[in-house]
């Protein structure tokens, strides 16, 4: 093995042979490199679980705002093919939209009685629930901001309101949160109700800080 | 007295992070003049080596910290060393060399410092693959083996680069010696 290294020059040798001595980094180098090292450290321990669930939700995001797009789209070509959009079940009255504030997105129903209700009936999907619930609870989510979308298309902005109010009651946390809150928001405005916008507005940027909608949403009450 | 015992019995265990920054600390001066020999500029060292730490951290938990680190870690500093070099033009690395070549004043007091001062300078005019191994070979001392490993280059790639820059390396030091270079 040795037979395939080439002897180096005599000349050469004495370099190599102070070469091979590692001088010793200053302490005021040492220090700031190690302090940035563990900045790194510190930063990098809290960035791996992030930028892969924002990833995953960013896409699913832009996924279900896209899917949403079409649906709302397909609905208002639907509506202006009829004249007028039929609603079909008017769950929430406008009026209810007035006794309650409108950025309580996990208000829950003020004064529940003191029934215990039955274990075996839940009110709302839970996260661990059965994947065809979930996915129900999805098309329901859908199929309710498609109409509130559809609404809004039509600048019937209590309507909007409303549909997002009853939303926040059924799905507080549901996927279609973001898109909600941003719906309302901009229900808001477009009812003048601006100093109610611009509350709106910060909460959905307290709360979706990544939001793509964000920028959008931060002019609009301007 | 049996509490001091307890005291000190149970030192705490060290973390996969507390190892790795201490594997750094223990090899940052190390890792300074790998980067130096390597050809990058006084001003790129400190950000390089944050760099290799990078690496170092983010492949901690998969790395086989039974062999020797120095290889390895100069792997990953001489690809980052090169990715940056990409990054600039060749030219800029010339310059830089020439501007290195100031620590071959006169008023350099010790020999060793001036000798070190030559081998840099020779070690410069070498292109980036071979002065790679020659620097891990002779003066690192490494393996061929491990050399060839680490950069990811066949044994005799490695013998062949090493031939090869050893002959350039000579030749680059006596054209320095006779002053060539300078004045």
């Amino acid at each position: 093995m040795k037979s395939h290294i080439p002897q180096a020059d005599p000349e050469l040798d004495v370099l190599l042979e102070d070469g091979r001595v590692i001088p010793r980094v200053s302490e005021v180098v040492r220090a700031r490199s190690l302090s940035r090292a563990r900045a790194t450290m510190a930063a990098m321990a809290v960035i791996p679980r992030e930028p892969l669930s924002s990833v995953r939700r960013r896409s699913l995001t832009i996924a279900l705002a896209a899917s949403l797009a079409m649906g709302v789209g397909a609905a208002v070509a639907t509506a202006a093919l009829r004249g007028r959009v039929p609603s079909p079940s008017q769950p929430a009255p406008p009026a209810v939209l007035h006794t309650q504030r409108p950025m309580h997105t996990l208000d829950v129903p003020p004064s529940r009685p003191s029934i215990v209700p039955p274990p075996a009936v839940t009110a709302r999907p839970q996260r661990w629930a059965h994947p065809a619930t979930a996915q129900e609870s999805y098309a329901a989510e859908l199929d309710l901001l498609a109409r509130a979308q559809v609404a809004y298309a039509a600048r019937e902005f209590a309507d909007v309101l409303a549909r997002v109010a009853e939303h926040g009651r059924k799905f507080p946390n549901g996927r279609l949160a973001e898109e909600r809150e941003a719906l309302r928001v901009r229900a808001l405005e477009g009812s003048g109700r601006t100093e109610e916008a611009h509350r709106a507005a910060a909460t959905f940027a307290d709360r979706f800080p990544r939001s793509i909608m964000l920028p959008r949403l931060s002019r609009e009450p301007r | 007295m049996g509490y001091l015992r307890l005291a000190h019995s149970a030192p705490p265990a060290p973390t996969p992070e507390s190892a790795c920054l201490a594997a750094f600390e223990g090899e940052i001066d190390y890792l300074f003049t790998t980067l130096k020999r390597l050809g990058a500029a006084p001003h790129e060292i400190e950000d390089l080596a944050q760099e290799i730490f990078v690496v170092l951290y983010r492949q901690w938990r998969t790395l086989d910290t039974d062999r020797p680190i120095r290889p390895y870690l100069f792997g990953v500093a001489f690809r980052i060393l090169y990715a940056h070099h990409r990054r600039r033009t060749r030219e800029v690395l010339c310059a830089d060399v020439d501007a290195d070549d100031g620590a071959l004043s006169p008023e350099g007091s010790l020999q060793s410092k001036q000798t070190v001062a030559l081998l840099m300078a020779a070690l410069q005019r070498l292109p980036v693959s071979r002065r790679a191994v020659v620097v891990m070979h002779d003066l690192d001392e490494v393996p061929i083996t491990d050399i060839a490993r680490s950069l990811a280059i066949t044994r005799f790639g490695a013998y062949a680069r090493l031939r090869k820059g050893r002959r350039e390396l000579a030749a680059a030091v006596r054209r320095l010696s006779k002053g060539e270079a300078r004045i």
